[in-house]
């Protein structure tokens, strides 16, 4: 590790213009964020790209998104507690972090979404119990609770090692659960063929492991690059062996579900893949495919280039946004299919439009500004979290 | 003939042929011309009536009437289509042709199917859609929190969104039924102000081929049974298992220009 300049322990203290240009970008994002969203608020969803035909676009995406990259924290957590292996041990507190704020920032991601936030408090006072989205909203819960105790416990002055031992046995089965019911929102749907198959929640659970590993990781080298955090050097490494395994894993599921559609040979399926692999949706497609699937994969499998850590970072950076593309694979491609699509189509739903049946989806700056306020919210909170909690407290060091 | 009353001499005398016909009284309806409410009355009903629709595919001339009746009867804004009528063709003024050239004359009428199994309703997380004691799928605009799961979870692609507030085109009054606000769920509520009336839904009514069936499917005696009966009654996208209570007779024959 000797290509990275270890920066003195108190660098941060001394120099405190770099943090506050990042508590300045937060706070922008933020103010961005909250602007857009009260323009939306105050305008209705007609200021977003969304139609009746793609009713769900960019907060769907990130909401699956985020959802995912949760899964990663715990997950590292909980699996090397559960086998025994404490070389990833000094990443803990931080993985911890990231997930728990990943889901917060999930369960946010969803409410600009809602045609009325104002009437959300319905689903707790009049849930529907066969409705997916009640289940998730359930389990959010139960998993954002599971990362504050499993916090709580890691922070504590003194070990606590058979507490995190249930912790870890609760959480994971709940970190399974968190995606497929997150998959089964769109699963379930006979409406959207696309969808409607069962390797939904296998494949959000790969992809998750992916998304939420490689942000662990680059998080990871992030906080030790700018301040005096130092994990063992071994763990990125490790991390990327993992990677390895997931990202085969994800790209495994992923070609067993488009190989059994394209072979069947039917309108059903072949209409959303087409859309994939020759459509509208290619240019995305392939490149995650090639520079989120291949590329990392390259780089996590050969040992020589794992080794050389702002590489392996590349890689896990190219692999986060990959499968973010992949979110948008997924979703697109339902929405884009209607099964009654006869001439004229679908009232698009606004007073200036007549109807439509294949308009692209392109959403607008108020999308953006929302997302970009939701990133500046996971910022915000992983960054008070490493602050508060990964970094030595001045007065005890 | 001469023992049955002239209707059209009472609606031309500016007289409610309906007037002794038992009312609710207060109702939407009563703002209803006279001549509206002159017919259209729904034939007969069982205790516990579950209420459907057959749609004459034969019949129908694609004129969209029903859906334009539709649309002020509901109060549905601007942009938005409770019932629409869908044409075999690239577009709606471009039929596609048979073998000879000659554009074909299909259309397929299109609102909510009332689903005995609707996949609206099972995903909905507030229970804002429901299924009335009739049969009738409905949205209740109050608890809807406007996630649009339910346009998702719908094959038919019958639901619209209040993207904005709704927006009517100038000097267009109110419809019958109050208008839903912005962030809401809508569709074809099968008109069930009419049906507590006792009048068939307005597209029903307005359609002037007579391509619509309204009744009860609980009633043995209903024309709805005895169409269905005589002639079967096809589901659209029958393979998702929704079981709707629209029904579609084929033509019989075919029509070409």
């Amino acid at each position: 590790m000797t290509i990275i300049a270890t920066p003195s322990p108190t660098a941060s203290s001394r120099r405190p213009w770099p943090r506050l240009a990042w508590y300045a970008v937060l706070g922008a994002g933020l103010l961005l964020g909250l602007f857009s969203f009260g323009y939306q608020w105050a305008s209705g969803l007609t200021v977003t790209g969304l139609t009746n035909t793609v009713t769900w676009g960019l907060y769907i995406v990130v909401f699956m998104f985020l959802v995912g990259i949760s899964a990663g924290g715990l997950i590292v957590v909980a699996g090397s507690e559960l086998i025994g292996s404490h070389r990833l041990e000094s990443l803990n507190v931080l993985a911890v972090i990231v997930s728990g704020t990943a889901i917060a920032a999930a369960a946010v991601s969803i409410i600009p979404d809602l045609g009325r936030p104002e009437m959300a408090w319905q689903m707790i006072v009049s849930p529907q119990p066969m409705s997916p989205l009640v289940w998730d909203m359930a389990v959010i819960t139960i998993y954002l609770a599971i990362a504050a105790i499993d916090l709580w416990i890691l922070t504590r002055p003194w070990p606590m090692p058979r507490a995190l031992r249930v912790m870890a046995m609760v959480s994971l089965p709940v970190a399974v659960l968190v995606h497929s019911i997150t998959a089964w929102i769109f699963g379930f749907l006979v409406a959207r063929p696309f969808w409607n198959t069962a390797i939904l929640a296998p494949l959000f659970i790969s992809s998750a492991l992916v998304s939420g590993t490689a942000l662990v990781l680059v998080i990871a080298w992030i906080v030790h690059r700018v301040t005096a955090w130092e994990p063992p050097p071994h763990v990125f490494g490790d991390l990327g062996r993992l990677l390895a395994w997931f990202v085969a894993v994800d790209f495994f599921l992923l070609s067993a579900e488009l190989i059994t559609a394209y072979t069947s040979q039917t309108d059903y399926h072949l209409a959303p893949l087409h859309m994939l692999l020759t459509g509208r949706l290619a240019p995305v497609f392939w490149s995650q495919i090639l520079l989120g699937v291949l590329v990392p994969f390259v780089v996590y499998a050969v040992p020589r280039l794992r080794a050389r850590i702002p590489l392996l970072v590349g890689a896990a950076t190219l692999s986060i946004l990959g499968v973010f593309a992949k979110r948008v694979d997924i979703l697109m491609p339902g929405m884009y299919d209607p099964q009654v699509s006869m001439a004229p189509g679908i009232p698009a739903g606004r007073p200036d439009q007549g109807f439509i049946i294949d308009e692209l989806y392109v959403p607008t700056w108020v999308e953006y500004g929302v997302v970009v306020g939701i990133a500046a919210f996971a910022g915000a909170l992983i960054t008070i979290g490493v602050r508060r909690y990964v970094l030595p407290r001045p007065e005890q060091s | 003939m001469r023992d049955e009353p002239d209707v059209l001499a009472t609606l031309l005398a500016g007289q409610d042929p309906a007037a002794d016909a038992p009312s609710a009284g207060g109702s939407a309806v009563d703002h209803l011309p006279p001549a509206s409410r002159a017919w259209g009355e729904i034939d007969t009903r069982s205790q516990t009536p579950r209420w459907g629709m057959l749609v004459d595919t034969e019949r129908c001339i694609g004129c969209w009437s029903c859906a334009v009746v539709c649309k002020s009867e509901n109060d549905v804004a601007l942009g938005m289509w409770w019932n629409r009528i869908l044409t075999d063709g690239d577009d709606l003024d471009t039929p596609s042709v048979d073998a000879h050239g000659h554009p074909q004359m299909e259309w397929l009428p299109l609102a909510c199917q009332h689903c005995d199994d609707a996949p609206c309703e099972k995903v909905c997380p507030t229970a804002a859609t429901y299924t009335n004691d009739e049969g009738i799928v409905l949205v209740d605009a109050d608890k809807c929190i406007g996630c649009r799961y339910c346009m998702a979870a719908c094959p038919y692609g019958v639901r619209v969104f209040n993207w904005g507030e709704p927006a009517k085109a100038p000097g267009v009054e109110e419809g019958m039924v109050p208008a839903r606000p912005a962030g809401t769920v809508e569709k074809c509520s099968l008109c069930v102000h009419r049906i507590a009336e006792n009048q068939q839904p307005s597209c029903v009514v307005s359609c002037p081929a007579q391509a619509r069936i309204f009744g009860d499917l609980n009633d043995d005696d209903s024309h709805i049974n005895q169409v269905l009966r005589d002639r079967g009654g096809d589901q659209l996208l029958e393979q998702k298992g929704t079981q709707p209570k629209v029904r579609y007779l084929p033509p019989r024959r075919r029509r070409s220009l």
